[in-house]
């Protein structure tokens, strides 16, 4: 909402878009959790760079979804690929919808990344 | 060459002295020269300078042997492995496709799935056993998978030993090529162990039943051949042994000479006395010619099988084995796709003479001998070659390897290639053209294209056309093809205009007026309208969707040019760029490929990634090389894309793309422009889906006008090849500075949907419009009163 109070008019409404398909933010699905859990396995074992390549190959299968690009932009961070972990929250946010926590997690990413 | 072999036997004595056999003989020639036969003994001098010359030739030739044999072998070239397919539930699989895939990886259909590489398929079930695959980042192990398509979709997948469900499950992705040197030998190397037993008897029965007795050359196959050869008065016959053949073929040159003859029997008896009888059959394996494929020699039994019966060696049954080892003869003469009997008598001559010499029973080679020939079929999915996109993932390894280790390292290397896309690509330019020269009257022949398909998010080239002819290794427009991109131009210099929400908006009134500028020589530039007129004042939008060219060049000089061409960079676009005018309406020269490029930052929402066709590359033991990771850089804001991929949606709806509803329904929301330069030399659409990225162009070779606009030309190759792909709708999230408010679509003034005419449409949140139309006019809420100074 514009925010200097200058008008209010009730009958102004800030819609959804139209035509939003349904896959749009979809839970996802079983492949992808399986390569998630993947990726984090190999993070956890200081594997970065398999890490990575799981989650381009889960980002393959649903490229429209924020916690992979998320979780992309961790490991880059984690590999001090900074601008690059920096962009990747960017577009994990782009895709973020209602999500205030994933919002939170990519501002404060992008935050140290550009410090 | 009867004599040459008499003289090699007397050779072989020599070099064979440290032998007992050798020793003894030479022994028993000094008794009987002590007899008094003094003559003898000049005789016996001779033969042992003749010995000590030959003894240091030997040793000569023993080091030529030790070089090549122990050094690198072949030059062995890079393979080129299109993407794996990913199977899981819920991906998009079509029975047809998944039928082609497994088809493309060689394996066979059967009732029941009992092995390795076999599907089978029941309605819309399959079951299949993968073949183990190496990846770079380590081993899909073999799996038997039991897997249902209903919709169009996987719905199930499961483990087709225990029936648990798989979770995903990579396939081995198909090879599309290799990078072959400038000699054109092309090979697959195999192992001895890898070399099944029964083309090892195969190879004893036809080649060389003693391989295992003899010492590189063999004396009763000489004398039995050079019988057969007086008696005929031709040579009908060769006593070669496999080592003889090997040396021919690796040490020497194909004349026919006595000496060369001398030296081959020689080098056969140091080869075989150096080295073990396995590792010179490993080495014959891999080093015979066994075809021909254009300008490609197939060398080896390994790259053979792919190339008859696209099959790893060790899956091949014995009558095919037994027509590999048949083409050793003469690979052309009995070319199983030229000579399909010559070859089918061969190969049945290959078995019996296995079933004469005991390594098969009777009853086995008359049941082999019963089979069809078996050759695979060229020209499906992976024995289809695509060179456009090989040509490509070759000027990008360029950048970073020396050609010689493309050509000789036996790299593997894994691209990006979808070979579905691609062979859907390939056959809607080819009818899409035809349909194009037909309908509007052109010469047959005269158009050409190029497409380039691209994976919107990550950047990933999917498939590339270089032009109709998709088998053919030419002039590959998609890369080479730079031609002036017209209106293509036109969202760069919108989206910088709606990057300043402060300035612009979708609605913000663009003059449409005739336009006259004068370059420093005194030039005058004056533009028109596709349709000849001035539309005078026009909504921002409608600008481009009508594609405006008086209210473009306007609103590109009040944005400035300077700062349109620092975002064509931005974006991607490398080639010098000249900041005139005439820049706005497209003089820019771009291949469709770099077209791409730019457009890949409008589809991802304005972020970049570099395209790419290779994803990975790893040595011949496996080990990764090189990644070509994922990488993205923000270069533009998502809200200001957003507004303009919305304005390019309504390019589709009700602008200059509309005849995209000609192959895609309405419901199906496509993002997309056209473009055409002067006199109708280019037509030009780039546009995207939500998993599909796709640049066409159509156009002439030799730059004559082709007499189509991008709607009537482009479009329709975008629109067939799209239609084909079935692609998902766009699906553009709104981001979260986004907003939705209801305007009057004329004046772009704040309106409510109860409002005649009124649209909802989308602004950046804080640069929302402020003046009111009629409508909403007269209920003013209080507090407002700044309002009043608009009114």
């Amino acid at each position: 909402m514009p925010s200097s109070g200058r008008y209010q008019p009730p009958e102004i409404i800030a819609y959804r878009e139209p035509v939003t398909p349904s896959h749009a933010r979809p839970a996802p699905g079983r492949a992808v959790r399986a390569l998630m859990a993947r990726a984090a396995q190999q993070e956890q074992a200081g594997e970065l760079v398999a890490a990575a390549g799981s989650l381009e190959r889960a980002l393959r299968i649903e490229p429209k979804n924020p916690e992979l690009w998320n979780r992309l932009a961790h490991v880059r961070y984690k590999q001090k690929q900074y601008s690059l972990a920096a962009s990747l929250a960017a577009k994990s946010n782009s895709f973020a919808g209602q999500d205030p926590a994933l919002r939170a997690d990519n501002d404060a990413l992008i935050g140290r990344a550009r410090y | 060459m009867p004599p040459a072999k008499k003289k090699t036997v007397r050779k072989k004595k020599a070099v064979a002295r440290k032998k007992t056999v050798g020793r003894k003989r030479g022994a028993a020639k000094k008794k009987r020269a002590r007899r008094g036969f003094p003559w003898l003994k000049w005789f016996v001098g001779l033969v042992l300078l003749a010995m000590l010359v030959v003894g240091g030739y030997s040793l000569y030739l023993s080091q030529v042997v030790r070089i090549k044999f122990e050094g690198k072998r072949w030059a062995v070239p890079a393979r080129v492995y299109a993407r794996p397919l990913e199977l899981y539930t819920g991906a998009n699989l079509t029975p047809a496709r998944l039928q082609a895939e497994l088809q493309a990886l060689g394996y066979r259909k059967v009732k029941q799935v009992k092995g390795v590489a076999q599907w089978s398929q029941s309605g819309s079930r399959f079951v299949f056993h993968t073949r183990e695959f190496l990846f770079w980042d380590g081993v899909e192990p073999a799996h038997k998978v039991d897997l249902r398509i209903s919709g169009n979709t996987v719905s199930a997948l499961k483990d087709g030993v225990s029936g648990k469900p798989l979770d995903v499950l990579r396939l081995e992705p198909p090879e599309i090529g290799s990078i072959y040197p400038s000699h054109k030998e092309d090979r697959v190397l195999v192992r001895r162990d890898e070399i099944p037993d029964h083309l090892v008897a195969a190879l004893l029965a036809a080649e060389d039943r003693a391989y295992f007795h003899h010492h590189g050359i063999n004396i009763y196959s000489i004398a039995r051949a050079l019988v057969a050869n007086v008696k005929a008065g031709r040579t009908v016959q060769g006593g070669s042994t496999l080592t003889q053949q090997l040396v021919k073929n690796f040490f020497l040159t194909p004349e026919r000479s006595l000496w060369r003859k001398a030296n081959e029997a020689l080098m056969a008896i140091i080869l075989d006395a150096r080295y073990d009888k396995d590792e010179i059959l490993e080495a014959y394996a891999n080093e015979v010619f066994l075809g021909q494929d254009g300008d490609r020699a197939i060398h080896g039994f390994g790259l053979a099988a792919y190339y008859y019966f696209n099959r790893p060696l060790q899956e091949l049954n014995l009558s095919e084995t037994a027509l590999l080892v048949g083409l050793l003869k003469g690979a052309s003469y009995y070319n199983p796709r030229a000579h399909p009997q010559r070859a089918l008598k061969r190969r049945n001559l290959v078995l019996q003479l296995m079933a004469d010499q005991g390594f098969i029973d009777e009853e086995l080679a008359r049941t082999a001998m019963r089979q069809p020939l078996g050759i695979g079929e060229k020209g499906r999915l992976s024995s289809a070659r695509h060179p456009a996109f090989i040509d490509l993932v070759r000027r990008q390894l360029q950048r970073d390897y020396q050609e010689e280790d493309l050509t000789s390292e036996g790299l593997r290397i894994f691209t990006t290639l979808d070979p579905w896309a691609q062979q859907l690509l390939d056959k809607q330019i080819a009818s899409g053209l035809a349909s194009l020269e037909k309908r509007r009257k052109l010469p047959a022949g005269s158009l050409q294209a190029a497409m380039v398909l691209v994976s919107p998010q990550g950047g990933e080239i999917r498939a590339l056309s270089g032009g109709r002819e998709a088998g053919f290794a030419g002039f590959n427009r998609a890369l080479d093809a730079v031609r002036p991109i017209g209106s293509l131009i036109k969202p760069v210099i919108y989206l910088l205009a709606l990057s300043r929400p402060d300035e612009y908006s979708l609605v913000t009134l663009l003059e449409d007026e005739p336009v006259r500028l004068e370059d420093a020589k005194g030039r005058i530039w004056a533009p028109k309208n596709y349709d000849r007129k001035a539309h005078g004042l026009v909504p921002l939008h409608t600008a481009l969707a009508k594609s405006y060219n008086l209210a473009t060049v306007h609103l590109g000089l009040s944005l400035g040019i300077e700062n349109v061409v620092s975002l064509l960079r931005k974006m991607g676009v490398r080639r010098p760029l000249r900041p005139l005018p005439s820049l706005l309406l497209g003089a820019v020269s771009l291949s469709p490929l770099e077209v791409a490029q730019f457009y890949q930052v409008l589809a991802s929402g304005g972020f970049r990634s570099p395209l790419r066709a290779i994803r990975e590359i790893v040595d011949s033991q496996g080990r990764p090389l090189q990644r070509y990771p994922l990488e993205i850089t923000q270069v533009a804001e998502p809200g200001p894309v957003y507004l303009l991929n919305r304005n390019l949606v309504e390019v589709t709806r009700v602008g200059t793309g509309r005849g995209i509803r000609n192959y895609l329904p309405e419901s199906l929301e496509v993002a997309g422009k056209t473009g055409t330069t002067d006199e109708l030399r280019d037509s030009w659409f780039a546009g995207f889906s939500g998993d599909w990225l796709a640049v066409a162009w159509v156009g002439r070779d030799d730059n004559k006008p082709a007499g189509l606009t991008g709607s009537s030309g482009a479009l329709v190759l975008w629109g067939r090849v799209m239609k084909a792909l079935k692609p998902q709708p766009l699906g553009l999230l709104p981001p979260e500075d986004i907003v939705y408010i209801w305007v009057d679509p004329q004046t772009g003034y704040l309106s409510a949907e109860h409002c005649e005419g009124a649209i909802a449409m989308p602004f950046i949140r804080g640069y929302e419009p402020r003046l009111r139309s009629d409508c909403l006019g007269e209920e003013r809420p209080p507090g407002s009163f700044l309002e009043h100074w608009f009114d």
